[in-house]
């Protein structure tokens, strides 16, 4: 059963000491919404939910994701690429599938759905043989340094092959067993919690919270949601918002997808483009190329010259929505005078927009 | 200065350096040398010397280039799972990394050793792959002396060249052309809102001609390479392409689909004769052209072996501890290395970093490996 932390006061025993605040209540500005958005769907806001959101109060947002299917989605597809089972690895089978609507209905926890996952078809054609599937168990579930151990790898192989063997303490003969002691293991949730932590806040946790929250998660399976709220709503989320980082390709790919065409790309589209963009260390000109493949295909609804009344108001209104400011003095100034240009078309600004660095972070 | 000139001058310091003992003696460059291109191929899914050396058939290729050269067959080679195993030859220090950490190291790579020392613009220096995500992690360290303004240019073949991705692109047609006009707008527009990506004029040719040459690529068909090991053919068939268009310095081969082995033996053998041909027709794209053959060396090895005996799927698996896991065969063959030599004599894996560092004149400071001995003519 949840917790139920839905009260200020609840909220407050999970944030870290001196870090506690009630709910952040200072209405979003489209900077913020479009982070949060990007943070919890893995996409920037539609214009209908601009319209709704902005000026409204962090939690709200946050309160009205977390019970969603789209939201646990993203989450999902994050531990999935953790794993690195994307492309040809990604599980298909019913069990994963069903992960999200179950996530989002709460009748199944964080640690169960990254135990499905890890007894999948797919993670053990990910990582055949019992030295890498042992390695990855212990890696990716405890965060153990397994050069370290070697005596409990060789342990965990021999369980793997149907060996009765004790590993890390406790007792199995099969490899779903490696994959359960593993689950259950105390360094599992804490290893869990570290890493999202660092992935919602940008910044490592400290000792004594992430001992709490690994109590927590350990006393009530289901509380992760009431965790991550409790992480949105603070200050080092607050912090995190200050900060911009590049965007990975995948967010790169869904971002463009909703900025430019107005949906989100299909799962065909995403994994196709994110496969290649991943494919190169500097993903720059081919980002470039897929924006202006877009911009020029005739798909995206671009309104004509003549059509645009006030280009001050059109160019400022890209900014807001594409980049989640106001454009600065120097900046209206070059774009519209570039803009009276009859050589510049509006797709011109646009990629102008979209091909810079600062696009591509948030 | 010219890059040849700034070489020059970086050898006469390191050894200056060296005599005055500024500097470790490792970090000197080879005696003044032909090699002027270098191309390294990481086999990095796990081969072991028995099907290769051990069963010539499957790797004619291997074993008309391997003597012209010298073979070391007792390379150390630590079992660190494939990324780390192969970041450690890139980076000469045994790099204990998760089997599927996504991230970039700490220590500066080969890569970054070379562009800086030797001041290589980035389309000088390359790695083709075929292992995804993770692989693109070797190009370069978060090493705050080094790191992303010296990596290489990194392309994984199987992930651009695919016949779904040029579909997708199809979709959306071709690009319209811009003319100077609408150019300069755009310059214009986005010069205003400042370079944060630091990048100079330079920078923004360099990806232009990197923008071309993927374009042309995904023309030229290597997205029709299919079948058992396709990635890895990719990732020859892109290397020589690269090699034909840059002409870069330093290029460096990654191929995973070995690992196959896991699941079948007799894929793994195909996988390997299949990389043999891919390799061949690589080596004889040098060998053809002039400039290239007297010019450009090769560095060829696995990332570690794998198990001496089959598993029960009648596959591979690399985690027994044998001297087939932990000892493979290295291959380098140049216009400044002695012939048809077997050194039985132990390297190690991390060597190929210092070697490949001393052939191109830069220093690897922080490698820990050595120079190769018996090597040179």
């Amino acid at each position: 059963m949840e917790l139920g932390l839905e009260s200020p006061s609840d909220v407050r025993r999970l944030l870290p000491p001196g870090g506690a605040q009630e709910p952040a209540r200072a209405p979003l500005d489209p900077g913020s919404l479009r982070c949060l958005f990007l943070d919890l769907f893995g996409r920037p806001p539609f214009e209908a939910e601009r319209a709704i959101w902005i000026g409204k109060p962090r939690s709200e947002v946050v309160d009205s994701a977390l019970g969603t299917l789209e939201f646990w989605r993203t989450w999902l597809d994050e531990q999935l690429f953790y794993f690195l089972l994307i492309d040809n690895f990604r599980p298909a089978t019913e069990g994963v599938q069903a992960l999200p609507a179950q996530l989002a209905e709460g009748s199944i926890g964080a640690l169960e759905a990254l135990h499905r996952i890890c007894l999948s078809s797919s993670f053990d054609r990910r990582n055949p043989g019992p030295d890498t599937f042992v390695t990855v168990v212990m890696e990716q579930l405890l965060g153990l340094e397994v050069q370290r151990i070697t005596r409990e790898l060789e342990i965990g192989k021999k369980v793997y092959d149907g060996g009765r063997g004790t590993f890390l303490g406790r007792s199995g003969s099969s490899q779903a067993d490696v994959v359960h002691i593993a689950i259950e293991d105390r360094r599992a949730p804490r290893h869990l919690l570290s890493r999202e932590y660092e992935r919602w806040t940008r910044q490592a946790p400290s000792e004594q919270d992430l001992s709490a929250w690994s109590t927590v998660l350990e006393r009530d399976p289901l509380a992760m949601r009431s965790i991550l709220r409790a992480w949105l709503l603070s200050r080092a989320y607050d912090a995190r918002l200050g900060t911009r980082v590049p965007q990975p390709n995948r967010l790169f790919i869904r971002a463009l997808y909703v900025d430019l065409l107005g949906r989100v790309p299909d799962e065909g589209e995403a994994e196709r483009l994110r496969s290649a963009l991943d494919g190169l260390a500097n993903s720059g000109p081919l980002r470039s190329l897929v924006a202006r493949l877009m911009l020029d295909s005739g798909k995206v609804p671009l309104p004509g010259r003549s059509s645009i009344p006030d280009a001050t108001a059109w160019i400022a209104g890209l900014f807001e929505r594409l980049l989640g400011r106001s454009p600065r003095a120097a900046e209206l100034a070059a774009f519209c005078e570039a803009f009276a240009d009859p050589a510049c078309r509006p797709a011109t600004v646009m990629y102008a927009i979209i091909s810079h660095p600062e696009y591509q972070t948030w | 200065m010219t890059i040849l000139d700034r070489r020059r001058f970086l050898q006469a310091g390191a050894w200056s350096a060296s005599v005055l003992g500024l500097a470790p003696l490792g970090a000197q460059a080879f005696p003044r040398n032909r090699t002027q291109r270098l191309i390294v191929v990481a086999m990095a899914g796990g081969v072991r010397t028995r099907e290769t050396f051990g069963t010539p058939d499957n790797v004619p290729n291997l074993m008309r280039i391997a003597q012209q050269g010298v073979v070391y067959p007792r390379a150390r080679a630590s079992n660190l799972g494939h990324f780390g195993a192969t970041l450690s030859i890139f980076t000469g220090i045994s790099e204990a990394r998760g089997i599927r950490d996504n991230a970039r190291g700490t220590d500066p790579t080969l890569f970054e050793y070379v562009r800086k020392d030797l001041g290589l613009a980035a389309s000088e220096v390359w790695v083709s792959t075929s292992g995804g995500v993770q692989e693109a992690n070797v190009s370069y360290s978060l090493h705050p002396d080094y790191g992303a303004r010296y990596g290489a240019n990194t392309l994984d073949g199987d992930g651009l060249f695919n016949a779904e991705f040029k579909h997708l692109l199809d979709t959306y047609g071709r690009p319209a052309e811009m003319d100077a006009d609408e150019l300069a707008l755009l310059q214009k527009m986005r010069a205003s809102m400042g370079s944060q990506d630091g990048s100079s004029h330079e920078d923004a040719d360099a990806a232009a001609r990197v923008e071309r040459f993927l374009m042309d690529e995904l023309r030229r068909g290597t997205q029709d390479l299919k079948g058992l090991g396709a990635a890895d053919a990719k990732a020859f068939r892109v290397a020589r392409n690269l090699l034909a268009v840059f002409r870069p310095r330093f290029l460096a081969i990654v191929a995973r689909d070995a690992d196959q082995a896991h699941g079948s033996f007799n894929n793994y053998v195909q996988i390997l004769r299949r990389n043999d041909e891919m390799l061949g027709e690589l080596w004889d794209a040098v060998q053809s052209d002039r400039e290239l053959a007297d010019s450009t060396a090769l560095l060829l090895l696995p990332e570690f072996g794998r198990d001496a005996d089959l598993n029960s799927r009648r596959g591979l698996d690399h985690g027994d501890g044998s001297d087939d896991l932990n000892y493979v065969s290295l291959v380098c063959v140049g216009p400044d290395f002695l012939r048809g030599e077997s050194v039985q004599e132990e390297v190690r894996t991390i060597d190929v970093c210092n070697t490949a560092c001393a052939l191109m004149g830069a220093e690897p400071r922080y490698a820990r490996g050595k120079r190769l001995p018996r090597l040179m003519a």
